[in-house]
């Protein structure tokens, strides 16, 4: 798992794909809370985490997700934190194209 | 490297799986204790009644209780198709498979039609029920994935295996109906490599990649290798109905089913030496077991063919039963345990607004330590076990006593893992 740390307002990158269940799960909602406004967490597994999506409407948070060829990659945000959804739908529309 | 999404919100409730796996290795201790008593006569010949008893106290009583609640788990999450009211489902379904279980278990050992007739009915109605719910759900599966094709056929594996076990269960306690002795090897194959067989390979698809972070299966595989197997079955079927004549077809049969098999355990294996983590894990000790020991099968089925070896068939029946799929059984239960007993724990503790007070990890719910120890103990139990097929004289008491040991560890770990769910839940309402 690799974590690059956030610095004023810059997007939070979590690496689960190594990891074995819950484990990716637990990982994100430990980072989720410390989320900012503005800011989004970008996490990336090796399959689509069906399990952290009830979990992250529950606590408050939005989503989005995509799968390119290797990996799935989830955008996370505090729900109603409009820049931080618009950098996700900036971010996610780079990754995934195609 | 993606993997398939699972349908995790629709997992039923926590008592609908732990009800078939608390009660799987009690059976198999029940098994060691006659086994223990009897001693080497209960190696007298493959109809000794001792022998007969245990094996299905370890067949239908662990294997068939632990994977009818693994199932029953499956269904929901893996085909997005849950079991209708699953708690009354469930709870029906284990009493009846208990209670059918100990009487075939009680008119295998006193030889009384009462038990047998009993078994009969009881047996008859639990595992006909069981199959026309897992068949409803799989009608209704949402899912395409291949694992749904392998179970319709491991579904109806186990059917063939039940049709011929009330046969011969019928013959034991019924005057009227003729005791069809050469139809048990029909109904060992059938259940053993067909129903086990497949299920494992139906679920390893999914289970494999997603607990052992391996590549997926590859897809031609996924696609024929069941195929072949069912339809090896067949074969082998036929040529055992119809002897003389039909000697190849068995060879044939047999070739077919045991090669597919050997090519899922060398498959298997390899995407094991591909995890992405090499961190020591009993899981995959236990498959490894379980690989190995089928993987040891077809010289052992050739030497039995070609030089008749006397006791090839008890070897068998050891290597797949005990090796194989009581090894993968326990392997998996010490993955989807303490998952489960953590998923349920993650709802539990959100539904009552208790997020901030941490939870246990699958390591604090199963200590790797003692499923360390009971790895050793069952991997022992085998060895003795597969001496005691050659030599019953010194060994069967030894295997015996260290199955005991085994499968009593085994139910404590489980225990301990429900006991601290109980503990964080203060009595389990969200079960």
């Amino acid at each position: 798992m690799e974590i690059n740390d956030t610095e004023n307002g810059q997007p939070l990158f979590l690496d689960v794909s190594g990891l074995e269940p819950p484990e990716p799960l637990v990982q994100v909602l430990a980072r989720v809370d410390s989320l900012g406004s503005g800011q989004y967490l970008h996490v990336r597994h090796h399959r689509e985490p069906c399990l952290l999506y009830p979990n992250l409407e529950k606590r408050g948070f939005d989503y989005l997700s995509c799968g390119n060829d290797a990996y799935f990659h989830i955008f996370i945000w505090r729900k109603d934190d409009a820049e931080a959804e618009r950098a996700v739908r900036a971010a996610i529309g780079e990754l995934c194209r195609g | 490297m993606k993997v398939t999404a699972l349908s995790l919100e629709q997992t039923p409730p926590l008592s609908v799986p732990l009800r078939f796996f608390l009660t799987g290795p009690v059976f198999a201790v029940a098994a060691a204790v006659i086994l223990l008593w009897h001693g080497h006569a209960a190696l007298d010949s493959r109809w000794a009644p001792p022998l007969l008893a245990a094996t299905h106290f370890l067949t239908l009583g662990f294997l068939t209780m632990i994977m009818a609640g693994a199932i029953q788990q499956l269904l929901p999450v893996l085909m997005a198709s849950p079991v209708p009211r699953p708690r009354l489902t469930s709870a029906a379904i284990h009493f009846l498979l208990t209670l059918g279980t100990l009487l075939l278990g009680t008119g295998m050992l006193t030889g009384r039609d009462g038990p047998f007739l009993g078994a009969l009915v009881v047996l008859g109605a639990s595992l006909t029920f069981f199959s026309a719910t897992v068949i409803h759900c799989l009608f209704h599966a949402r899912s395409s994935h291949a694992t749904v094709f392998v179970m319709e056929l491991a579904v109806t594996a186990f059917l063939v295996t039940v049709g011929l076990g009330l046969l011969l269960a019928a013959g034991h306690a019924l005057d009227s109906v003729p005791l069809f002795r050469a139809l048990t090897d029909l109904h060992f194959i059938w259940g053993m490599l067909g129903w086990v067989g497949l299920l494992v390979i139906g679920v390893a698809y999914q289970v494999v990649p997603m607990f052992q972070l391996t590549p997926n299966y590859p897809a031609r595989l996924m696609r024929w290798l069941p195929g072949i197997l069912f339809g090896g079955l067949v074969v082998w079927a036929m040529g055992l109905l119809f002897p003389g004549g039909c000697y190849w077809l068995k060879w044939m049969g047999g070739a077919a089913a045991i090669g597919s098999l050997v090519l899922f355990s060398v498959t298997t294996l390899r995407l094991q030496q591909q995890r992405r983590r090499r961190l020591s894990d009993v899981n995959i000790d236990f498959w490894r077991l379980a690989l190995t020991s089928l993987l040891a099968m077809p010289p052992l089925w050739v030497a039995k063919g070609v030089w008749g070896l006397p006791q090839a068939d008890l070897l068998l029946g050891v290597l797949l039963v005990v090796g194989f799929a009581m090894s993968v059984v326990s392997g998996m239960l010490y993955k989807i345990v303490p998952f489960l007993i953590w998923l349920h724990l993650n709802n539990y503790m959100q539904a009552a607004g208790r997020l901030g007070e941490g939870i246990p990890n699958m390591k604090q719910i199963l200590p790797s330590r003692w499923s360390r120890w009971q790895f050793w103990l069952q991997f022992s139990a085998l060895l003795l076990s597969l001496m005691a097929a050659v030599w019953p004289e010194p060994f069967i008491r030894p295997a015996a006593l260290t199955m005991l040991a085994a499968f009593s560890l085994l139910w404590w770990n489980l225990l301990e893992g429900v006991r601290l769910y109980l503990r964080y839940t203060g009595g389990g309402q969200a079960a």
